[in-house]
């Protein structure tokens, strides 16, 4: 409870709660919270403007935006959560290995870090996508791989600073195995930094699904996606505003809420700053 | 008193009128009055300018001002009427009489017009081209046996069978130009990029991918008056580009989507017109794959889906509904096609006792367009009804026109299609035929009563059993359940007020030399 009032203590990590809460409250509640059915077409009520039948309005299939975006919000968090998950487990893990590894294995690790890091993420992610395909898991997967140096050059670095620290210099004096040294005192020590990075890293997933269904290679319909609802609101953008409007809208905070938040985690976690604070 | 400048107003003064020529002359107001010379957009570029290898509409429009036929369409209908020939007769069935007008010249110094280029242009169809390969269109000719040369400017066009459809798909259309054998001769290659002909206009410039330039020829010698003394065109892709290019003065003519066209109406110097298209967009699935090859499942799909729903979200509720292959206009249209409505009882029923009442997973193909991916979600959620899961493929343009060759069709599931209709029945059915599977026949429908039918109105030259024929062979498309008919298409122009488009009756093909100030 003292850290999250920490963290409400100034404007912008108020706003990042906010926003957070609002983004996962409606996933986690969508069914709920989403006035109607988010793929139940009505061509005739298409590109309807915000009523009381409709918050937000209709697309051009006449679908509830409101909904869609819900909806939406669930997509949004469930690949980035998914990929969060899944290229911070790899990325700590190679991250780790590398750094207490032989110099040819660490060689080998840091150089696969370096080819996939010199590609831009969007690009790269752009270009897996294209060749393997699109949909839900294809785009959890490549975005993943793309993400998965983030976490293994910190973890990596956190962890050479370990290495030689006298505890873990005890334990291995004292003979302990690699794997109890690992997951005992390397991670526990390395992870702060790591969910801070995670934090920060939630927001950009979202905008490289929101990217990669925005071009036609996220996530397929009739699933809603913040991306195919932009793509859709720039299509029609000339007969309405409203879908393009809200689904950038609801990025907008999602993405802001994230970095801010990650931020003002980063500000907490830091013995200095937080002095400052 | 005598009006003596000082140093200030002359800078003044001449600030001002360089402000006004620097910024009004680029205004529309001020660019409308110049009247001789109009910039028309176009989808895409130029491509290939041999009437036997055009790769489309945007081609043929610019061949068909510069290249004269023995006919050409008339401004705005189906109907043709005399070009370079000042005489043509239809002798027999198999036999067609022309004499060429006197006079006429190629540009660029090929020569006369003479009997001798009407064949070497029309017999090049039969034959291979350098690399082995027939042209592009070398059906438009399939029915020509031989052109006889009687005289310098007369000889008979002999057929091997009767071809009614030959006015119209062969003789007025782009395989009837009539190209310099000479130019041809010695520009070989060449004879894509380099435009030579008799026509009105000139390729006057060609900068791909900037701009194209036709100019009045002054060595014509037709009967066909141009009214403006030169047709810029401009390609732009983007119809919402194209569409702020217009409203900003910098084109005078586009085609838009119709469902802008109410906005652009609105205009103070714009006017919009529509004109219904003769294409046809369907959607139905590879009938050779479980469970379509079962009729009671295609009918439960035309059961299932909206295409009420489809003309309303797709198509903003301003495009016709098509109920079958012929559109309105067209020889053989089917005024009492059946109107399929939706019945999701009886969609489930069928599907229920072909034995697939748990539903069933399947993939429908779609070009990858924001209009064809709404008309798939339609489907998808209509189809979702009745417990048919639809997965979407959208395909690049390339790839989606790609299944027309190799047999690449074979494979798909569901698909959703688009052909450009042309004005004789004939050219719409010819995709259908049993011979089409592998190429354009997506469905791999065969039917050879259907075969038979399409040959039977090829060489009936009686309008009104050709009209019968064409009926009762969508009859047949109608029955096989094969085919969910959405819309002919609408086609939609903007232009300025002043200006009257030459647009012919399909949409696509305009004729530059029709293009004229529009009357109060």
């Amino acid at each position: 409870m003292r850290f999250i009032l920490d963290i409400a203590r100034s404007p912008g990590g108020t706003f990042a709660l906010v926003a957070v809460a609002l983004v996962c409250l409606a996933a986690l509640a969508a069914p709920l919270v989403a006035p109607h059915a988010p793929n139940a077409i009505a061509p005739v009520d298409r590109l309807l403007g915000p009523s009381l039948e409709h918050l937000f309005g209709t697309d051009h299939l006449g679908r509830d935006l409101l909904s869609r975006l819900v909806y939406g919000s669930r997509v949004a968090l469930g690949i980035a959560f998914s990929v969060i998950s899944i290229s911070l487990t790899a990325g700590v893990a190679l991250g780790v290995t590398a750094a207490l590894s032989p110099r040819a294995v660490d060689l080998l690790i840091v150089g696969l870090f370096d080819v996939v890091t010199s590609f831009p993420s969007i690009v790269l992610a752009l270009a897996l996508v294209a060749v393997f395909g699109p949909g839900l898991g294809n785009v959890v997967l490549m975005v993943s791989i793309v993400f998965i140096p983030h976490f293994g050059r910190v973890a990596r670095a956190q962890t050479l600073a370990l290495r030689n620290s006298t505890f873990i210099e005890a334990e291995v004096v004292l003979g302990a195995e690699r794997w109890r040294i690992i997951l005992h005192h390397v991670i526990p020590n390395i992870i702060g930094p790591i969910f801070v990075l995670a934090c920060m890293d939630i927001p950009v997933v979202i905008t490289i699904e929101a990217g990669l269904s925005f071009l036609g290679l996220g996530v397929r319909p009739p699933l809603a996606s913040w991306g195919n609802l932009l793509n859709d609101g720039y299509t029609y953008l000339d007969q309405s505003i409203w879908p393009a409007l809200s689904s950038g809208l609801a990025l907008m905070v999602a993405t802001l809420g994230f970095s801010l938040l990650g931020e003002t985690l980063r500000d907490t976690l830091d013995p200095k700053l937080r002095k400052a604070l | 008193m005598k009006f003596e400048p000082t140093r200030r107003q002359v800078l003044i003064g001449g600030a001002s009128l360089a402000t006004v020529v620097a910024f009004g002359g680029s205004h529309p107001a001020f660019a409308a009055s110049d009247r001789t010379r109009i910039i028309v957009r176009v989808e895409k570029d130029l491509s290939n300018l041999d009437p036997a290898n055009r790769s489309g509409p945007i081609d043929l429009n610019v061949i068909w001002s510069v290249q004269q036929g023995l006919i050409s369409f008339k401004p705005g209908s189906t109907e043709w009427e005399l070009d370079a020939a000042e005489e043509l007769t239809q002798v027999s069935d198999t036999e067609i009489a022309f004499r060429l007008r006197p006079g006429l010249k190629f540009t660029d110094g090929y020569g006369d017009l003479t009997a001798e280029d009407v064949k070497f242009s029309f017999e090049r169809f039969l034959k291979p081209d350098a690399e082995g390969k027939p042209v592009t269109y070398a059906k438009d000719w399939s029915e020509l046996d031989r052109v006889e040369v009687t005289g310098p400017l007369e000889g008979r066009i002999v057929l091997k069978n009767p071809s009614p459809a030959l006015f119209t798909i062969a003789l007025a259309d782009g395989s009837g130009r009539i190209i310099s054998k000479k130019a041809f001769e010695a520009l070989g290659k060449d004879i894509a990029t380099k435009l030579i002909g008799s026509g009105p206009y000139v390729l006057k410039e060609w900068k791909p991918r900037e701009q194209f330039v036709l100019a009045i020829n002054p060595d014509y010698k037709g009967a066909i008056k141009p009214h403006f003394q030169e047709i810029v065109g401009k390609p732009i892709g983007e119809q919402k580009t194209a569409e702020i290019a217009f409203r900003s003065g910098e084109i005078d003519f586009t085609a838009i989507d119709p469902e802008s066209g109410k906005a652009l109406a609105e205009l103070p110097d714009a006017s919009v017109t529509q004109v219904p298209a003769i294409d046809y967009i369907w959607f139905g699935p590879n009938i050779e794959k479980a469970p379509f090859d079962d009729i009671r499942v295609r009918q439960a799909l035309r059961y299932a889906v909206d295409v009420d729903a489809i003309l309303q979200g797709a198509y903003s509720g301003i495009y016709p509904r098509a109920n079958a292959l012929l559109a309105p206009g067209l020889l053989g249209y089917w005024k009492d096609a059946p109107v399929h409505e939706r019945n999701l009882d009886e969609a489930r029923r069928l599907l229920e006792e072909a034995g697939h009442g748990g539903g069933f997973k399947t993939k429908l193909t779609i070009e990858a367009t924001a209009r064809y991916e709404a008309i798939a979600q339609i489907i998808q959620a209509n189809l979702a009804e009745v417990g048919i899961e639809i997965e979407i493929e959208a395909l690049e343009s390339a790839a989606y026109w790609a299944l027309g060759e190799n047999d690449a069709s074979k494979d798909l599931e569901l698909s959703l299609i688009k052909y450009n209709g042309k004005f004789d029945p004939g050219f719409q059915t010819q995709w259908f035929t049993s011979e089409q599977v592998g190429q354009w026949n997506w469905q791999r429908w065969k039917n050879p009563d259907f075969d038979a039918l399409h040959a039977k109105g090829a060489v009936t030259t009686d309008k009104a059993e050709r009209e019968k024929i064409y009926v009762e062979a969508q009859k047949l498309l109608d029955e096989s359940a094969a085919f969910i008919w959405i819309t002919h298409n609408l086609n939609a122009f903007a232009s300025r007020k002043w200006l009257k488009p030459g647009v012919l009756p399909n949409g696509n093909n305009w004729l530059y030399t029709a293009f004229s100030e529009a009357t109060a």
